[in-house]
């Protein structure tokens, strides 16, 4: 199949076993193997701290994350910028469904770190001994349900995976959460499932535009030509429905208790992959299959990208609570998220992909080492905590090392990303001087504020003198070899990706050049209509009135 | 066997992985690695070493008249763009990569003694391999995005470093401090750099003068532009190298290990600010109006500095505000158009600094037998006193330090900065007379620390003053440390791998001025040989020797009134003066008030902002969702925050953010160019 990877001997190997395996359906089974799997849990035999279901678990996330790596090497070709190992069954024919999945430049990297997180969380899940058999079972249908829905080609089926993955996080927070765990998971279910109303709508809207019979496949709806009108509609609904999820200000509300709530290994997949669901539906909907409306919305994902980076930095600094700490600091990275699918530049969008996958990572991480902390100190109130790096010295650097990806560090993931998005939006020639200017500027206090928040943090939790109450009531044990595994296997790629980007980018860079081409073109095309209608300004004003 | 010039890209990598592995090393098997420490620290002293060896090669051939190298490859693309990274080496990178290599070993040979009873030796001289790779890398980095990248990494080193002791409050305080006023540096010089590879895509030094001063000729660019780009980066500069407002980090700094003082926040990064400016010349000769901003800032800092160290108390931030004070003389120079003076400057003084601070350590690490591990006791210099007798390497290693600082002619300090001087003279004259008036406060403060510290009788016994300088500090001593701290020692002279830095330093700093004598540069010839030839041309020595003669004189001022007044006590400078003016005494000890206004306006300004957000964010942003806002409003409750005024800065703030929102929303169309 693909010639490109034929160029090692290692590859090559790989390459002959893939030559028989090529049509071998890679994401279907990597869709469906953790979820059958998940149903073998139930007959485990009902005993014991669920050691068996632990590794049972463990090796089918391994397998799943085997297989999503395996269709990269063997279905995957970079350089082409459409749909790969595309498979196609007729479902529900009357309705229009097909399982129709396939992946291109923007689903595969996030596949790939869903299987990754996943993994890492199942062993992050480890000392998890309440009703661990449901726990694993909800974590490997999950796996699943995730990667269905960066894999999935059709837009009714997205609808329909976007909804069952709720299920398995709704249980997972309701029955494994802290204090307040009924009112986070209710808000989290209200707010996306309320929000994917919107989803529906637009599918629905979308699918039978111009037809008797609906069609959602991608493809189909790419090759549409929908009406301005019809694509601000669409492009509305669809903004709140993803809005919620990445979040964007002010839908985010529901994260800090949903992330406040959650156990570590649940918080990893939240903040992991969940919220990547976001940034990544917005790419795929908003930017690749409404154009026209992309470019008129464009300049208002640029500046609530602003604002999710500064109001959720400030948030960020004033909370006292740990893990509400980290869950705004997520927020305040998705905002460069947001700046990149607005910015029209092939460099901002890979940038705002790259920054997905990135704080995927590194949230992943943080998050973890929230867990890890709160296990040995019972607490997340910083009030409560001081001069814990004398006790816990690797934890201490593990944290540190793991704040400094998040802020942004040359040398790691996340530095690259911002970077990017913030060049690719600088030198855009789409947007107008003054509002570049004033938009970096204030993007770029992000850069002032994210170390403060995180570096008082790391200062209030581990400098200082010892506090005494502490030390007295709790056990403070550094980290096992466990906890410096999962980080090592997080830091490994943070750490790779910021010293040669290429790695990762060169996986979708085809495809981003793609979208950005048809994005620029119809902003052109809108600046046409614009001028020969006589109305010089505010179509985007106007518009969301309709 | 190549080149080194072409093998540059090594000199930065073999201490990486050192600290690689010995940071791997203390993460896995934390133990052992402790257990065998003197193995590591010949370890990476070894790859330091390494580099070190390669760096001098590298000068050697510079000097011989070798082409600079430049090696570039594709770091990162999308559509049209490329990142280039790679390295360079030129002689301005020779020069530098000696100095560093050679002040990092021996910084690194006096921390096996400085050192050697703490619990976190390895790590330290692991931050110290990472430090000086990062450093080195710094100074190969061919365009200004490379440079940024390190820039940020030695700036994480010395977060590293200075919260070394991260059970002290001041440390953890400083350590973010440092961070977060250089975040505030680099804010500005990313958006600068930003935008000049928006204005001349791309991130080369030279290619961006071009491009600029191209795009002003064609008007593509309006020069505000250009100036507002120029001056944005230079934002990161001032605060890496401590410039006038944002020096406030690096006496604060002054909470690291003594070695690290004198490593990263005397002799090396702080130098990095100096040179970026000097990497930016071609850019920044074009316009004059930033070339005065440059000296404005520089000569404001350099004069800020030695007036407030005439006042310190505390030895080592005494000499930290000379060290800002001298960085504002390397600006000046930058400013004046004449780099060479400044990286010479740059040169002299790290040497002399360097000597200075490691010095200052070895009194301190003799200190803390007497009075113990208090900064506030063992670095506070009422009680040092007549140490001479006790340490006679490390007094005539201050001693000559002294000298050369206060430019008293043959020392190094008197050259590099009679250089500068003289330039200033031809700019900027009113800036050439506060650089004067600077090196004799200069040299007066420096002969201050000189006297208290090593003449006279030792004050160290005195438990009365130990007492009142603990209350005056503020710092509540647990009694169980007290207690630790009674077993008393006596001062003696450091060992040798501490002394041997010193003594080795010494060398330089009596004779480096040499190279840059202004009738014959070495150095010059070496950075610019066109600008070397015409100045030697130019020089005459009726025009030299009144410059030299009146900055050695107000020198000679400011020491004997220093011996007047701390040695032979025949001047009671706290009666003549401070009880005088006491207003301008309380403005300079309490250092301009800066750290107050920094304090008051921005750190608690941050915090009650955010805090403001915050409940913004739940009880309106949240309270809509919950209902409650509605409800709220509707009772008792609400009328409350009408009363404390509290709903109206809701209101402010969700309209205010809405218009903002709809305005810039509604001005901003999709244009194409």
């Amino acid at each position: 199949m693909s010639t490109y990877f034929y160029t090692s001997f290692a590859t090559q190997m790989l390459g002959t076993l893939g030559a028989g395996l090529s049509n071998f359906p890679w994401l279907s089974a990597s869709i469906l193997f953790p979820i059958g799997s998940a149903f073998v849990i139930p007959f485990f035999p009902d005993k014991g701290d669920g050691k068996e279901v632990r590794w049972f678990a463990l090796s089918i996330a391994l397998i799943t994350f085997l297989i999503t790596v395996g269709s990269y090497i063997n279905g995957f070709d970079i350089s082409n910028e459409n749909v790969q190992l595309k498979e196609n069954i007729s479902w529900l024919p009357d309705l229009g469904l097909t399982w129709s999945v396939g992946a291109d430049g923007m689903s595969m990297p996030l596949i790939l770190l869903t299987s990754f997180i996943t993994a890492l969380a199942v062993l992050a899940a480890w000392p998890v001994k309440f009703k661990p058999k449901l726990f694993f079972f909800l974590i490997l249908v999950m796996d699943g349900g995730q990667i269905a829905v960066f894999a999935v080609q059709d837009m009714l089926l997205f609808f329909l995976t976007w909804e069952l993955e709720l299920i398995p996080v709704y249980l997972l927070l309701a029955i494994w959460g802290g204090k307040n765990r009924q009112y986070a998971a209710t808000k989290f279910i209200i707010y996306t499932a309320g929000s994917s109303i919107f989803i529906l709508l637009a599918a629905l809207a979308m699918g039978f535009y111009g037809t008797e019979i609906p069609n959602f496949e991608f493809s189909h709806l790419a090759a549409q030509d929908f009406s301005q009108k019809f694509q601000i509609l669409c492009y509305v609904g669809l903004l709140i429905a993803f809005g919620v999820k990445l979040p964007i200000v002010p839908l985010h509300t529901w994260l800090p208790d949903a992330h406040g709530e959650a156990t570590a290994p649940v918080h990893m997949l939240l903040a992991g992959i969940l919220l990547k669901m976001g940034g990544y539906a917005l790419l795929r909907f908003n930017a690749q299959l409404l154009p026209v409306a992309h470019a008129q919305f464009a300049p208002l994902l640029i500046v609530l990208g602003v604002v999710n980076i500064i109001y959720a930095a400030l948030t960020s600094f004033a909370q006292r609570n740990l893990k509400r700490k980290i869950a705004y600091s997520s927020i305040s990275h998705m905002g460069f998220v947001l700046i990149g699918i607005g910015s029209f530049s092939s460099l901002g969008t890979s940038g705002a992909m790259l920054q997905m996958v990135s704080h995927g990572l590194i949230g992943a991480s943080l998050f973890f080492l929230v867990g890890a902390t709160y296990d040995r100190t019972k607490t997340l109130k910083l009030d409560e905590m001081s001069g814990v790096g004398q006790k816990m010295r690797i934890m201490f650097a593990l944290w540190t090392a793991c704040s400094l990806a998040s802020l942004a560090l040359p040398g790691m993931s996340g530095f690259v990303s911002e970077l990017m998005v913030f060049t690719g939006f600088v030198t855009d020639e789409v947007y107008t001087l003054p509002f570049r200017v004033v938009m970096a500027s204030l993007a770029a206090i992000g850069v002032i504020l994210t170390p403060i928040y995180l570096l008082s943090m790391l200062r209030e939790i581990f400098f200082g003198k010892e506090n005494p109450k502490l030390i007295e009531e709790r056990k403070l044990i550094d980290a096992e070899p466990r906890e410096v595994y999962i980080i090592a296997c997080l830091l490994l790629p943070i750490i790779g990706i910021g010293l040669y980007p290429r790695l990762v980018t060169e996986s979708y860079i085809a495809s981003i050049n793609n979208l950005v081409d048809r994005d620029l073109t119809a902003v052109k095309g809108a600046v046409k209509t614009n001028i020969f209608s006589g109305t010089k300004t505010n179509e985007i004003l106007k518009a969301p009135t309709i | 066997m190549p080149q080194a010039s072409e093998i540059a890209w090594l000199i930065p990598v073999f201490p990486l992985i050192g600290a690689v592995l010995s940071g791997l090393g203390l993460i896995s098997l934390n133990k052992k690695i402790n257990n065998s420490r003197e193995i590591v620290s010949v370890g990476l002293i070894s790859f330091v070493g390494i580099s070190a060896v390669i760096s001098y090669k590298a000068l050697i051939e510079q000097i011989n008249g070798y082409q600079s190298v430049e090696k570039l490859f594709v770091w990162a693309n999308a559509g049209d763009f490329t990142i280039p990274m790679g390295f360079v080496l030129d002689p301005l990178g020779s020069v530098m990569l000696a100095l560093v290599t050679t002040i990092t070993l021996l910084v690194m040979i006096y921390s096996h003694g400085y050192m050697a009873h703490d619990k976190g030796y390895v790590r330290f001289f692991t931050y110290l391999a990472l430090f000086s790779s990062s450093m080195m890398g710094l100074i190969v980095s061919p365009n200004l995005l490379e440079i940024y990248v390190f820039w940020e990494l030695v700036g994480m080193c010395s977060y590293l470093l200075v919260g070394f002791w991260y059970d002290r409050e001041g440390a953890a305080h400083a350590a973010q401090k440092a961070f977060v006023v250089n975040r505030v540096g680099d804010f500005g010089l990313l958006l600068g750099i930003l935008g000049l590879f928006w204005a001349t895509n791309s991130f080369d030094f030279n290619e961006i003068a071009t491009g600029i001063s191209q795009s002003i000729s064609d008007h593509s660019i309006p020069i505000w532009a250009a100036l507002l780009l120029c001056f944005l980066v230079f934002l990161g500069p001032m605060a890496k190298s401590a410039q006038f407002p944002l020096h406030v980090w690096l006496p604060d700094a002054m909470e690291g290990p003594t070695p690290i003082s004198a490593l990263i926040h005397a002799a090396t990064m702080v130098a990095a600010g100096i040179f970026l400016v000097a990497r930016l010349q071609p850019l920044y000769s074009i316009f004059p109006s930033i070339q005065f901003i440059i000296a404005l800032v520089g000569t404001i800092t350099c004069f800020l500095g030695a007036s407030i160290a005439l006042t310190q108390m505390d030895l080592k931030k005494g000499l930290a505000y000379s060290t800002v004070s001298q960085l504002g003389y390397m600006m000046l120079a930058m400013g004046c158009g004449a780099p060479v003076a400044g990286i010479f400057h740059l040169v002299t003084h790290a040497c002399f600094k360097a000597m200075l601070f490691l010095g200052s350590g070895s009194v301190i690490h003799a200190m803390e037998e007497v009075v113990g591990h208090q900064p506030v006791l063992a670095q506070d210099m009422r009680l040092m006193g007549g140490l001479r007798k006790r340490m006679p390497y490390t007094s005539t290693t201050f001693l000559i330090g002294c000298v050369a600082i206060s430019g008293i002619p043959p020392l190094a300090g008197f050259w590099s900065k009679d250089e500068i001087l003289g330039n200033a003279f031809i700019s900027f004259p009113a800036f050439w007379f506060i650089g004067l008036l600077t090196a004799g406060m200069t040299a007066f403060y420096m002969f201050r620390l000189y006297f208290l510290t090593f003449e006279g009788d030792f004050r160290g016994e005195n438990k009365e003053l130990q007492k009142q300088l603990l209350i005056a500090s503020k710092t509540n001593l647990d009694e169980e440390n007290e207690e630790e701290h009674e077993e008393h020692g006596s001062i003696h002279e450091s060992p040798w791998s501490m002394t041997f830095p010193l003594v080795f330093l010494a060398v330089p700093s009596l004779i480096i001025g040499f190279m840059g004598l202004p009738w014959d540069s070495k150095i010059a010839n070496l950075l610019d040989p066109e600008e070397a030839e015409t100045a030697a041309k130019a020089f005459e020595l009726k025009e030299f020797l009144p410059l030299a003669l009146a900055s050695v004189l107000i020198a000679s001022a400011g020491i004997i009134i220093a011996y007047q007044a701390y040695f032979v006590k025949k001047i009671n400078l706290s009666v003549l003066f401070a009880e005088k003016f006491p207003s301008i005494n309380r403005f300079l000890s309490n250092k301009w008030y800066l750290d107050d206004i920094n304090e008051k306006l921005f750190v608690k300004g941050s915090r009650k902002l955010a805090k403001e957000v915050l409940e913004v964010d739940s009880k309106v942003v949240d309270g809509v969702v919950n209902l409650t806002g509605l409800v709220t409003l509707g009772s008792g409750e609400g009328l409350k925050y009408f009363e404390t005024g509290r709903a109206q800065f809701y209101a402010l703030i969700v309209f205010g953010g809405v218009i903002l929102l709809v305005a810039i929303f509604g001005f901003q169309s999709p244009q194409v160019s």
